[in-house]
């Protein structure tokens, strides 16, 4: 075994790693995938339970998972736990990185949402002249986003603004509720314009690597998986320097392994990806730029109203449910005031009971309040670009590792004025447009979540066209090393509103295809 | 080792090959006990179990007789029986606090141990008793002006208006949770999909690891302040 020589090294087994494992495969190249942890069995590692048999009575173990927002006691133990895998920040300004190394990684729990990027994004400094332009456009990623629109199965109307661009569609005709009308119609003064969700629907309610993507690469005879595979370090021919494997660790037995390939394909999630490289004598850094521009989008500021004409459980057919996409509105026909760029909000008018920290109450009056705003809840949550800034960086920290002695990453990023101001404009415009239409505020955030909290970041690994000033080229590969490709979010130039998957996807499809090509006419 | 053990353990290793070649040859049936792994099959019936709180008091350990006394008051307050549904102190919420805070984080427990401190404080200033001896009146003009709505994830961080509002939507949680809650017919206990650990826990491994202090350098103080609930 010891002397078998891959054609393609994929490390990481989520979106980006599954799409090339499909790819590849299907092109007939011999692909070796290792991923970090196992693989996850619902029938053997899960059970439907009620909170009060849980160890914490459905909270989750207190000081295990401090920056894991999302966690509960019914799901802790599905992320890495960051005793584990620590990492480090300055206290003042947290980091939440969420990780999971099942395989099959974040897509089996991703929220679905799936846009595509537009050239507002793909060519923003053309347009308003911060950051850098990506070396690709809309036009060039239009057909591979078709195709994984295709593969995850889409849900959404043909009705996105320019912004927005239109996809391959599962088409989405539910009529819009009263509500969502009203909502809309109390937008127009701010140019904003309510879309469809667009929502992948994938297979038996679960759009993920593991089910839409490693099958068809199984099927094709050329890919074999390797579980619990923590890679420590990517290796490099002695004679020419140029990348040919890596050594891993078994993450259960500690033994120490290693494994040749002609081609590295890097899809750990973005900052596993650039920790690897780091970790590997600074590899593909000619540039000196691994680890900067690290970006993300701002969660959590947002609006909870209320919907009078709804109130307990009254509304009439047709008046409220259903969710919608408000894509970016700000800095497109105007300039707004206090920052660049800007945000989506998801709107959702639900017809279930609303949380009790919406009521200023508890005991008795709590349960009335409950009662009487029952079916009327309207929210609305805030998807804001993040800019990307040589500042906001990761690194190695030498003086920690993880539970198998690798280097750990030091995390310093904070949100600038540009995020802060964008959040605010967020919460006053919600709730401005929330009483134009004639609902009531409840409840309303202007503070962002630390960054990382959203699980879109990306960055670190840039493209562009200059070596000097980017890290991968337009296909996803290393300007130093022509057989190293990185295809998950770390080669992302500017970080967007949109959810990062479908350009994730997309982006690997178009890299695979391009590495596949160049491999059969003997370039790599 | 004895001289007998070790002339037993002689004979034994000289009688196992023996032993084998004749389970070999003549195809005898395997000696009693019968291996576990035949009897435990898809078919076995299992055990059925149930969380230990349901049948067992948990030791107190953390908060002081007072501040239980006035964790207690204060649940009862915040989260009483209604209608059929138990509340706070019959669900028992305060001793399960008591285990869920006092394993938390530092932040948490101060958060917890000093805002008992600070609502008793206010009572005896006010009222001259402790919180644990206000009818809901009394406790109700105390906690009424620091309630502030929030949304996910952004509890206030106002002194006091935090305490009181993160302990009202955690005492909330516990109880609804509890199976108290479960056991009233149109109260429904949360449910959901519970993930196991899904390989041996390596904590004890990553150890030595989480002891090393991390490495930061200090930087001035942020203006824009981001949550900092540590749970």
């Amino acid at each position: 075994m010891t002397n078998e020589m891959y054609d393609v090294l994929i490390i990481g087994s989520g979106h980006a790693g599954g799409m090339a494992a499909k790819i590849l495969t299907e092109q007939g190249i011999q692909c070796l995938m290792l991923n970090a942890g196992p693989v996850a069995d619902v029938a053997r590692d899960a059970q439907p339970k009620p909170a009060y048999d849980l160890p914490y009575r459905g909270f989750k173990q207190p000081g295990k998972l401090e920056h894991v927002f999302q966690s509960n006691g019914f799901n802790e133990h599905v992320w890495v736990d960051e005793q584990e895998v620590p990492y480090t920040f300055n206290p003042q300004n947290p980091y939440n990185w969420v990780r999971v190394r099942l395989f099959g990684g974040r897509s089996l729990f991703w929220s679905r949402q799936s846009f595509r990027l537009s050239d507002y994004e793909f060519k923003g400094k053309s347009h308003d002249g911060f950051g850098d332009d990506w070396p690709i456009s809309h036009a060039d990623l239009s057909p591979y986003y078709s195709r994984v629109e295709g593969i995850f199965q889409v849900a959404g109307a043909m009705d996105g603004p320019v912004q927005m661009p239109d996809g391959n569609f599962v088409k989405d005709d539910d009529p819009w509720s009263q509500a969502m009308l009203r909502f809309g119609a109390a937008g127009k003064p701010y140019d904003m314009q309510i879309c469809k969700q667009r929502r992948a629907m994938g297979r038996d309610g679960l759009a993920s690597s593991v089910n839409l993507l490693l099958p068809d690469a199984e099927k094709t005879g050329k890919l074999t998986s390797v579980a619990n595979a923590v890679v420590r370090e990517i290796t490099r021919d002695k004679a020419t320097g140029q990348p040919n494997g890596c050594h891993f660790v078994d993450r259960l037995s500690g033994r120490e392994m290693h494994v040749k390939a002609r081609v590295i394909v890097l899809a750990a999630g973005t900052l596993e990806s650039t920790r690897l490289l780091l970790n590997s004598g600074n590899m593909a850094d000619s540039s000196g730029l691994v680890g900067r521009y690290l970006m993300d989008q701002i969660y959590g500021p947002g609006v909870v109203c209320s919907v009078p004409e709804a109130r307990g459980g009254k509304a009439a057919k047709g008046l409220v449910g259903g969710g919608a996409i408000v894509p970016r509105f700000r800095n497109i026909k105007t300039k707004a005031d206090g920052f660049l760029r800007g945000y989506a909000m998801n709107v959702t008018s639900s017809m279930g009971g609303l949380d009790a920290r919406n009521f200023k109450a508890y005991g008795k009056d709590l349960q009335a309040k409950m009662d009487e705003y029952y079916g009327s809840g309207f929210h609305m949550t805030m998807m804001g670009e993040v800019l990307g800034r040589y500042e906001n960086h990761v690194r190695i920290n030498k003086d920690k590792v993880d539970a198998w002695g690798i280097q750990t990453l030091h995390i310093e990023t904070k949100y600038s004025d540009n995020e802060i101001n964008m959040s605010k404009d967020c919460a006053e415009t919600g709730a401005a447009i929330a009483e134009a239409a004639g609902f009531e505020v409840l409840a309303k955030n202007p503070v962002p979540n630390p960054p990382g909290y959203s699980i879109h970041e990306v960055g670190t690994c840039r493209m562009g066209d200059d070596p000097k000033k980017s890290v991968l080229n337009k296909w996803n590969q290393s300007h130093d090393h022509k057989n190293l490709f990185v295809v998950d979010g770390a080669a992302f130039t500017s970080a967007g509103w949109q959810n990062p998957t479908m350009t994730i996807l997309s982006l690997s499809m178009r890299a695979s295809e391009y590495l596949a090509g160049e491999m059969k006419k003997g370039n790599v | 080792m004895l001289r007998r053990d070790f002339v037993r353990a002689v004979m034994a290793v000289a009688a196992v090959p023996r032993l084998l070649f004749a389970q070999k040859g003549a195809q005898l049936p395997l000696p009693a006990p019968t291996p576990w792994t035949q009897g435990l099959n898809p078919k076995t019936p299992v055990p059925r179990t149930v969380a230990a709180e349901i049948v067992a008091d948990g030791e107190l350990k953390f908060f002081s007789t007072q501040q239980m006394a006035t964790l207690s008051r204060l649940s009862d307050v915040l989260v009483p029986a209604i209608g059929n549904k138990p509340g706070a102190v019959a669900a028992e919420t305060p001793a399960f606090f008591d285990f869920l805070i006092g394993t938390s984080p530092e932040a948490r427990k101060k958060l917890y141990a000093g805002g008992l401190m600070w609502i008793d404080a206010e009572s005896v200033k006010k009222y001259k008793m402790p919180f644990a001896k206000l009818n809901d009146e009394q406790a109700d003009a105390l906690l009424k002006p620091w309630l502030r709505t929030w949304m996910n994830d952004h509890p206030p961080t106002e002194p006091h208006a935090d305490f009181i509002n993160i302990a009202h939507d955690e005492i909330r949680t516990a109880t609804v949770n509890s199976k108290a809650w479960s056991l009233v017919a149109e109260a429904r206990t949360p449910s959901g999909l519970y993930w196991y650990p899904i390989e041996p826990d390596l904590r004890s491994v990553s150890a030595a690891s989480a002891h090393v202090q991390p490495h930061v350098q200090a930087v001035p103080k942020i203006s824009h302040p981001m949550p900092t609930y540590p749970r």
